[in-house]
């Protein structure tokens, strides 16, 4: 049985969906009650309920879509977990692409499933620690002040995108004239073509989401821009000549 | 003196985030324990130096931004499950907006909580049921002989290039110098990893950041 996804695993899983659930419970049942005290009607609190669980379901089906994808290297429990507590697709690609250099292999050995596992928490438990102190304290100093038009809070935003606009395009840059350790994702055709079909597919379906204000179809633009890109890979495979298909920089 | 209700939710808050660190931590030791598989120190600390200097810097950035965004309640539950910028956030201010509350009232605090907290719960029940339904089928869609084997070989470029398309039309301006310059790298030294490259291009950005505020260019369109 694949270690990746035995019942051990899935135990795990369902422990960690268990804890966010009951926590979540726990806050809507606080909220619900003072919402209460405070008058609000019961009418516009199911509204909320409602409308917010409707509002859910695109993006989870897009961060389900993450998941399948980074099933490959670390079969489905571990993404599962960490795309469910504080997970988001470019924090567990990083860190597992840290461990095993690309995200194209499956993770055979025990010690790199673990260390990517360690790496993953240690990477993003940061949040976590300075809840309990900072929160307070933000919310009673800060206020709103980041949250408007302040010049401060703009170029925190910038910096913030830079960070992860500095992950992105070093795995970009890598998939063009990267060599890979084992020799069979190079740069080279099909790499570049790959990824220029991810960007023209999600700046098209982008514009068609904006332009119809297809508020929808929003959240599927890049899980779509994706298995499409990877849909090109197959399709190009299958009728382009192998020369072009393999080839490379590097040979 | 009587405790508010934002102090009892940031009392509940603390107790729930040092619960859910425990939780986190959990799983990894769990792994290392049950497959008597440690991590080795020296690859650890290799890839948490890869990692931690953007993880860490990203995540102090984002507990500033977004905290006084999100309300107490919404905070507490927002960092515990993550996907803030594409779900969490714009569902409290949806929901905010359709309740016509305040952000900063405490009207506000309990619509975001209840809204980041549904969220919160139908996120993960949508994954945990695509999981189990998707588990059968795995083998047969990743093998190495199967047709879509070229798919699963290429995620890295479609996955980032997706990525990379959605900061393209906001902040492409951000975007060009490090990805040239990553390249340009590449060129000398074309087995370096993506994820230590990662340490250039991310410096670059930032740099580039700075250097368009300097002179006004960043939000000249």
């Amino acid at each position: 049985m694949d270690f990746r996804q035995n019942g051990f695993m899935y135990a795990l899983g369902f422990i960690v969906v268990a804890f966010v659930i009951v926590q979540s419970a726990f806050f809507i049942r606080k909220a619900w009650k003072r919402a209460k005290e405070l008058g609000i009607e019961s009418s516009v609190l199911k509204t909320t309920v409602t409308s917010s669980a409707v509002f859910t379901v695109a993006p989870a089906i897009a961060i389900l879509a993450t998941v399948i994808v980074l099933s490959k290297a670390l079969g489905l429990v571990l993404p599962w977990i960490r795309l469910s507590v504080i997970g988001n697709l470019a924090y567990e690609s990083t860190a597992a692409s840290a461990v095993l250099g690309n995200l194209n292999q499956a993770i055979t050995d025990k010690g790199d499933f673990s260390t990517v596992a360690w790496v993953m928490t240690i990477g993003s438990c940061l949040p976590l620690v300075l809840m309990p102190i900072l929160c307070k304290k933000l919310h009673s100093k800060i206020g709103g002040a980041l949250s408007g038009d302040s010049k401060v809070g703009k170029l925190g935003d910038y910096i913030s995108a830079a960070a992860f606009i500095g992950i992105i395009t070093a795995f970009v840059a890598t998939s063009i004239n990267g060599k890979s350790s084992d020799g069979k994702t190079d740069g080279g055709f099909l790499s570049i073509a790959v990824l220029i079909v991810a960007v023209i597919l999600y700046l098209i379906l982008e514009t068609i989401a904006t332009k119809f204000k297809l508020k929808k179809f929003e959240p599927f633009v890049m899980p779509l821009a994706m298995f499409g890109a990877m849909g090109a890979a197959v399709l190009f495979t299958s009728v382009l000549p192998a020369e072009l298909v393999n080839h490379s920089w590097f040979n | 003196m009587k405790k508010t209700y934002y102090d009892k939710v940031h009392t509940w808050g603390r107790i729930w985030s040092v619960t859910a660190l425990a939780v986190l931590f959990s799983v990894p030791l769990a792994i290392s324990v049950y497959y008597n598989a440690w991590p080795e120190m020296s690859a650890l600390f290799s890839a948490l130096l890869k990692v931690i200097p953007i993880f860490w810097i990203s995540a102090v950035v984002e507990v500033i931004t977004y905290t006084p965004m999100l309300g107490a309640g919404g905070t507490y539950l927002s960092f515990v499950t993550g996907n803030i910028t594409n779900l969490k956030l714009p569902c409290g201010v949806n929901a905010m907006k359709s309740a016509n509350v305040k952000a900063n009232s405490e009207e506000g605090e309990v619509i975001s909580t209840i809204a980041i907290g549904v969220s919160a719960i139908v996120t993960t029940i949508i994954i945990a049921v695509g999981v189990l339904a998707f588990a059968p089928f795995l083998g047969a869609l990743t093998d190495p002989d199967s047709i879509l084997a070229p798919a699963f070989d290429r995620v890295t470029p479609a996955l980032f290039g997706a990525l990379l398309a959605s900061y393209l039309r906001k902040y492409w301006k951000i975007s060009i110098l490090p990805l040239f310059v990553g390249c340009v790298v590449l060129v000398f030294s074309p087995t370096l990893g993506a994820g230590t490259l990662l340490f250039v291009t991310i410096i670059v950005s930032i740099l580039g950041v700075f250097a368009l505020s300097k002179f006004n260019l960043l939000e000249k369109k």
